[in-house]
């Protein structure tokens, strides 16, 4: 259920409705929009009556949320939610473009890739530290030592960085050097984590399980934001299906359906969604064009000697061209990309 | 294999290659190019040797061709294939608008929605007069009369028209009236009508089957061509996943990738490829973005009075809105509608 206030409500209206959703044993979620101010409520509502709500001073509605997702979906907050990634904004007019390498391999390779895709117009650095490889015998990521390596890309470029958190022993220690947290398409239904991310300050990146349906990737969103993070942003990486000539089949058809069911940033990744080199660039316009807010590409400076995803990483002029290309699809829709 | 002459090739040279294929009975394909001539081989079961060929005069190079489908792929044929829909060029940088409702229902409507969507843009009217309908009990189409209908939508608008034909024995008469025959998701790997298609004097559409890989695709395409008819286009309309917040998965994938492995002319079909009518302009301005020559869109002068398909379709004053966004994408990728 949810409560929305009339706008000249006050702030001891405001406090009513608080108290009285804890009288009844739930969990109220302030959300603050520009239009007005509401407050979710959490918990078995099954017996309350909305109109016990609507007649309280200050409120201009009480409803029933009719989707299994509440704090995400956009009948309780109607606005976009944009979120500030220390001072760069996902989720706004703005297209964000999130680039860098598979894996952080050392030194010379993360900052050559960082200065390269920041030239090239990128705003956030992408790079894992943490590898979840199909394979244990395969390279598994340089853990903190990767970190303090973005931290120090960071530091030389300005570039804010993203980087994937594999496990709750470690959301502290990447919290600590991330700029947003990345879950992978394989946690998205690792509830332990999801939990655990809702109690951090930094902003999330959920990516989308390979078998996730789009209420099941809202529901993990839902967790994060239940838990006491309200910045999440979705990602589509592609999903499973038969077709092996590609190596996900990216689901562009999630990008307005996800936009009407939920106010929440979403995140388009071409580079796994078809994980072939050549094809990223066409698949980042589509996205685009669809009405992504975001995209986030693997560059490399030498894709053919990269130790993970080096047949979808585009080496650095190639990107160069996308972000040309991305300019102007984004350009057309009146959307600047930063 | 592929033999790819010389420029300055004889025709005499060309025959000699022709005949030398036929007499190792093989057969022979010309491929036509601007850039040169070339013969594609289709028939012997192992792999060939160039030397049977490079000796020859005017002949440049014998390729092998490494895909299972031949004469569709991009290493026989280099350049995009333009395929000619009554004078209306589909394939080339101009982006082919197909509009229309899912069924033809009566005289006025499909009147009605032939002079709204020649209106905002479109250059070939959609209608089916016989449908593969899930359930038997449902509208099956006015079949024939369907046909004359769209043919007098054509004849007042101008319009091309394209239309599903499901089986080898309407095969013909639906021929007779449509400028290009659909050939729908159900009947992709139908293969007797495919080889029927070879012999048809009409442009193809050859639609996705809804667990079809694109190889798959491809191979049924060449059913089509290499039974003699060379006009085939590949239309994508989504996939079957266990996603089931839309009707079917729209794999924009297919839409780079196709177009690399072939020359054929790529259009798309948002309508079924969501199946929800809000979200269709998105998802065809993304057609647009990833490299569609074309688009196909469900449009009724009254969606919610529309026989089958009305959840998907868009009204006219919708589609007006979808072409003034598509114009807008197809402008950035340099392509004019």
């Amino acid at each position: 259920m949810f409560i929305a206030m009339k706008p000249h409500a006050t702030q001891a209206d405001f406090d009513a409705v608080i108290e009285k959703v804890r009288s009844l044993g739930l969990t109220p979620h302030p959300i603050s929009g520009t239009e007005r101010r509401v407050v979710a409520v959490v918990g078995n509502t099954g017996a309350v009556d909305p109109d016990d709500f609507a007649m309280l001073t200050g409120v201009a509605e009480a409803l029933r949320v009719s989707q299994p997702f509440k704090l995400v979906s956009r009948e309780v907050k109607e606005e976009d939610t944009v979120i500030d990634v220390d001072g760069v904004q996902v989720g706004g007019r703005a297209i964000t473009v999130m680039a860098g390498p598979c894996s952080v391999e050392s030194r010379e390779q993360i900052l050559e890739t960082a200065r390269a895709v920041k030239a090239a117009g990128a705003r956030i650095l992408r790079g894992g530290a943490w590898k979840p490889r199909t394979s244990p015998y395969e390279f598994q990521g340089l853990r903190e030592e990767g970190l303090k390596l973005l931290a120090l890309a960071r530091e030389e470029t300005g570039l804010k960085v993203i980087t994937e958190v594999m496990s709750t022993d470690t959301v502290d220690l990447v919290a600590e050097y991330a700029d947003i947290l990345q879950v992978g398409a394989r946690n998205m239904q690792n509830y332990a984590l999801l939990e655990r991310l809702g109690k951090v300050k930094k902003p999330v990146m959920l990516k989308r399980g390979l078998s996730g349906t789009i209420k099941e990737w809202l529901m993990a969103a839902e967790y994060i934001v239940a838990k006491g993070n309200p910045n999440v942003m979705l990602c589509e990486r592609g999903i499973r299906t038969f077709e092996t000539a590609t190596r996900n089949t990216l689901d562009i058809n999630a990008i307005p359906v996800v936009k009407s069911l939920s106010h929440l940033p979403v995140i388009v990744d071409p580079s796994h969604g078809i994980g072939i080199r050549k094809h990223v660039a066409a698949i980042a316009r589509a996205g685009i064009a669809a009405g992504a807010d975001g995209i986030m590409i693997e560059v490399h400076p030498k894709p053919e000697k990269a130790l993970s995803d080096g047949h979808q990483s585009l080496a650095i002029p190639e990107f160069a061209e996308l972000m040309r290309e991305v300019r102007v699809i984004a350009l057309a829709i009146e959307r600047p990309v930063t | 294999m592929l033999v790819v002459m010389k420029p300055s090739a004889t025709e005499a040279q060309v025959d000699a290659v022709v005949e030398k294929i036929r007499s190792l009975g093989l057969l022979p394909h010309a491929i036509p190019g601007a850039q040169r001539t070339a013969i594609g081989i289709t028939g012997n079961k192992g792999g060939l040797e160039p030397s049977l060929f490079e000796g020859m005069p005017g002949v440049r190079e014998a390729i092998r061709v490494s895909q299972p489908f031949k004469l569709v792929s991009r290493e026989m044929k280099e350049e995009d294939t333009v395929v000619d829909v009554a004078g209306l060029a589909l394939g080339g940088s101009r982006i082919v608008v197909m509009a229309g409702p899912c069924s033809v229902e009566s005289r006025e409507q499909i009147l009605e929605a032939a002079r709204e969507v020649k209106a905002a843009g479109a250059t070939m009217l959609r209608g089916g007069a016989y449908k593969p309908r899930t359930s038997p009990y449902e509208f099956q189409g006015m079949a024939e009369e369907g046909l004359k209908l769209l043919a007098l939508a054509r004849e007042e608008t101008g319009l091309r028209v394209v239309t599903e034909a499901m089986d080898v024995e309407n095969l013909a008469m639906v021929a007779d009236y449509a400028d290009m025959v659909q050939i729908g998701a159900r009947n992709m790997q139908n293969f007797s009508l495919l080889k029927q298609l070879g012999k048809i004097a009409r442009p193809v559409l050859l639609k996705r089957g809804a667990s079809a890989t694109i190889r798959e695709w491809l191979m049924a395409a060449e059913y089509v061509v290499a039974h003699g008819n060379p006009r085939v286009a590949l239309c994508e309309r989504g996939i079957r996943t266990f996603e089931n917040a839309t009707r079917n998965t729209l794999d924009l994938n297919a839409v780079p990738v196709l177009k690399s492995l072939t020359h054929l002319p790529v259009v798309v079909d948002p309508s079924h490829g969501i199946g929800i009518r809000a979200h269709v302009p998105a998802m065809a301005r993304a057609a647009v973005g990833a490299g569609a020559d074309g688009l196909i869109i469900e449009v009724h002068p009254c969606p919610e009075k529309a026989l089958s398909d009305g959840q998907q379709s868009l009204t006219p004053g919708e589609f007006a809105g979808l072409m003034a966004q598509v114009k807008v994408i197809a402008g950035a990728v340099g392509r004019p509608v």
